[in-house]
């Protein structure tokens, strides 16, 4: 007896379980009219995949008169009956997902923003946090560094030194 | 099939080559490797045109078909269109008909100026004889409707 009942609601639990694999409990009463992307009942619109697996809107009373009426001739149909059999089925038209968004001009913005605070970031420090330059960024100290590298004879073969002509005591032309 | 066959000549190619292989040092060249497609483009367009033209074919194979076919990089046919459209209509899918079409457009990429117009004429007895709409006459070119982002809702 307790097997039992220990087995009835374990069947419970996996056909729960199937329906939530798949999402046939989450579709309310759409159409499923495919295989879908990988066998899950799910909408999305893709140009690279343009039928998915259940149609868009639940099955209304008249969309399921609209269904009735499209088995019979189509060129009867209106134009607005064609239409709303459209977007019964899909939600965007390929145009519609292709359409800009304008999301960039977001991106653009944002980014010049945070570039921006990283300027002025850099100008505050300037300003209030280092000190002054020290007295050896001065031009004289800056001549006097490079005769003193030139008297060393500091990297002769590619560097400084090989730049200088020593025999005639200028730069080598 | 392909697999049986395989097995039996790699153990015929092995037991030559065991018994040749004292006398030489050469054995059978044997490539265990996959072949490529040798359809041609006629093939490929009757075998698509033959599915969809099956009398009992459902939903389902039209959209496996569909799928594929936007997934190949190719424009079909228009025959093929014709045969797809037709398909539809007998499972009588409307919408369906339409995004087919609208996936033609979207195939033909940036030289939609040439391909799509001469489909168009090709498939146009079919349009007219089944009652379908081109996406354009639908307004379905220029977007229509505006989706809201799931995240302002």
């Amino acid at each position: 007896m307790a097997s039992r009942l220990l087995f009835s609601s374990l069947r419970q639990v996996q056909k729960l379980q199937k329906a939530c694999i798949h999402g046939r409990s989450r579709i309310g009463n759409r159409e499923v009219v495919g295989f879908g992307y990988n066998g899950q009942y799910s909408y999305q619109d893709r140009v690279d995949f343009p039928m998915p697996a259940i149609r868009f809107k639940e099955s209304t009373p008249d969309i399921v008169a609209l269904r009735e009426k499209e088995k019979g001739d189509w060129r009867k149909l209106t134009l607005e009956e064609k239409k709303a059999l459209y977007r019964a089925s899909f939600c965007l038209t390929f145009s519609e997902i292709n359409a800009p968004t304008g999301e960039w001009k977001s991106i653009v913005g944002l980014a010049c923003v945070f570039m921006s605070i990283g300027i002025w970031i850099v100008i505050l420090e300037k300003l209030f946090v280092y000190k002054e330059l020290p007295a050896s960024f001065s031009e004289e100290s800056k001549k006097a560094q490079l005769k003193r590298m030139i008297d060393l004879r500091v990297n002769p073969i590619e560097g400084i030194g090989s730049k200088y002509d020593y025999e005639k005591g200028e730069w080598k032309k | 099939m392909l697999r049986t066959a395989v097995c039996r000549f790699h153990s015929v190619v092995r037991s030559v080559a065991i018994q040749n292989v004292a006398r030489t040092t050469s054995v059978l060249p044997s490539r265990l490797m996959s072949q490529h497609s040798t359809e041609t483009d006629d093939e490929f367009d009757s075998r698509y045109e033959a599915y969809f033209n099956r009398q009992d074919i459902d939903g389902w194979e039209i959209r496996k078909a569909m799928n594929d076919l936007a997934g190949m990089d190719l424009v079909p046919e228009p025959k093929i269109v014709n045969a797809a459209l037709r398909a539809c209509r007998r499972v009588s899918d409307f919408a369906l008909a339409v995004r087919f079409l609208e996936t033609i457009k979207s195939k033909c990429g940036n030289r939609v100026q040439e391909i799509y117009p001469y489909i168009l004429q090709e498939i146009r007895p079919t349009l007219d004889e089944l009652g379908i709409n081109t996406p354009e006459e639908l307004g379905y070119d220029k977007p229509e409707l505006a989706l809201k982002n799931v995240y302002d809702m």
